[in-house]
């Protein structure tokens, strides 16, 4: 009696742990994992630009936000964009329309530097 | 290329604001400037007094390139734009802060100009609301250049 209880029992967990692969299987095929769109905000915290560097495509909108609990700026080395002070959570976007390295740094921390590569 | 710490040019165009180098200066001989006054009051020493007078001196005369590096700074890095929070706490806190200094010394010149009068008691408010000032305005300003940020 016992035998056959622990019979049923290894079936039993023999087929649940089947269904758990056999579910996990498909529910990873039916949701194949589409390619993550590429970044377009800059993040800027702790006295940095985060990515450093940007890669972006010719049209692309950046978006830099101002983390930080104090005011930073961005300002382009070349003069192509300058934001206002920006305080915390304050946004300033630029649309990149052509191909090129884009160098920038904030006015008030010029130690602060950061790049968008549009290609 | 690189970087000679001894090059006059080198330490005049740094990157830095020199707002931030200077702001030094007056800072420490206003706040030693005023405990050498408590500490003349206290203990009845000429020598004391005239150490006070002598800080207050260089403190007064080394707000005018800091408050001026300020400004500087203020119009070419962020284009004379409208200040907001911080940074416009940081402006008023450091004009307030110059003229109360301006006011301490001037107090102590027009005494040491008139040697029959004695320096007033209530200087020592306008030196403790003057010291006050100064470190808020100092604690927002290394607030902004980002003492504790690798910034």
């Amino acid at each position: 009696m016992i035998r056959n209880c622990m019979r049923v029992a290894g079936l039993a967990m023999v087929m649940v742990a089947t269904a758990v692969l056999w579910a996990g299987s498909t529910s990873v095929s039916a949701n194949p994992q589409s390619p993550a769109a590429a970044p377009t905000d800059v993040k800027i915290d702790n006295f940095s630009f985060g990515p450093g560097t940007l890669t972006v495509v010719v049209g692309t909108t950046v978006t830099w936000t101002n983390r930080d609990d104090i005011p930073h700026t961005v300002v382009s080395t070349e003069g192509v964009f300058k934001s206002k002070v920006m305080d915390t959570d304050e946004k300033f976007s630029y649309t990149f329309a052509k191909q090129g390295t884009f160098a920038y740094f904030c006015s008030i921390h010029p130690k602060m530097t950061g790049k968008v590569v549009v290609q | 290329m690189s970087v000679n710490p001894f090059d006059i040019r080198t330490a005049l165009f740094a990157k830095h604001a020199q707002h931030v180098v200077l702001i030094h200066f007056p800072i420490a001989l206003f706040t030693t400037a005023v405990a050498f006054d408590y500490f003349a009051l206290w203990t009845k020493n000429r020598a004391l007094a005239a150490a006070a007078y002598f800080n207050l001196l260089l403190a007064a005369i080394f707000t005018v390139p800091v408050v001026a590096t300020g400004l500087a700074a203020w119009q070419w890095a962020l284009e004379g734009q409208k200040l907001k929070g911080i940074l416009l706490m940081h402006l008023v806190l450091g004009c307030v802060s110059s003229v109360l200094i301006w006011l301490v010394f001037c107090i102590h010149w027009s005494v040491r100009s008139h040697p029959e009068n004695s320096l007033p008691a209530y200087r020592l408010s306008i030196e403790a609301l003057a010291v006050l000032l100064v470190a808020l305005t100092g604690h927002l300003g290394g607030f902004l250049t980002g003492v504790n940020g690798p910034g």
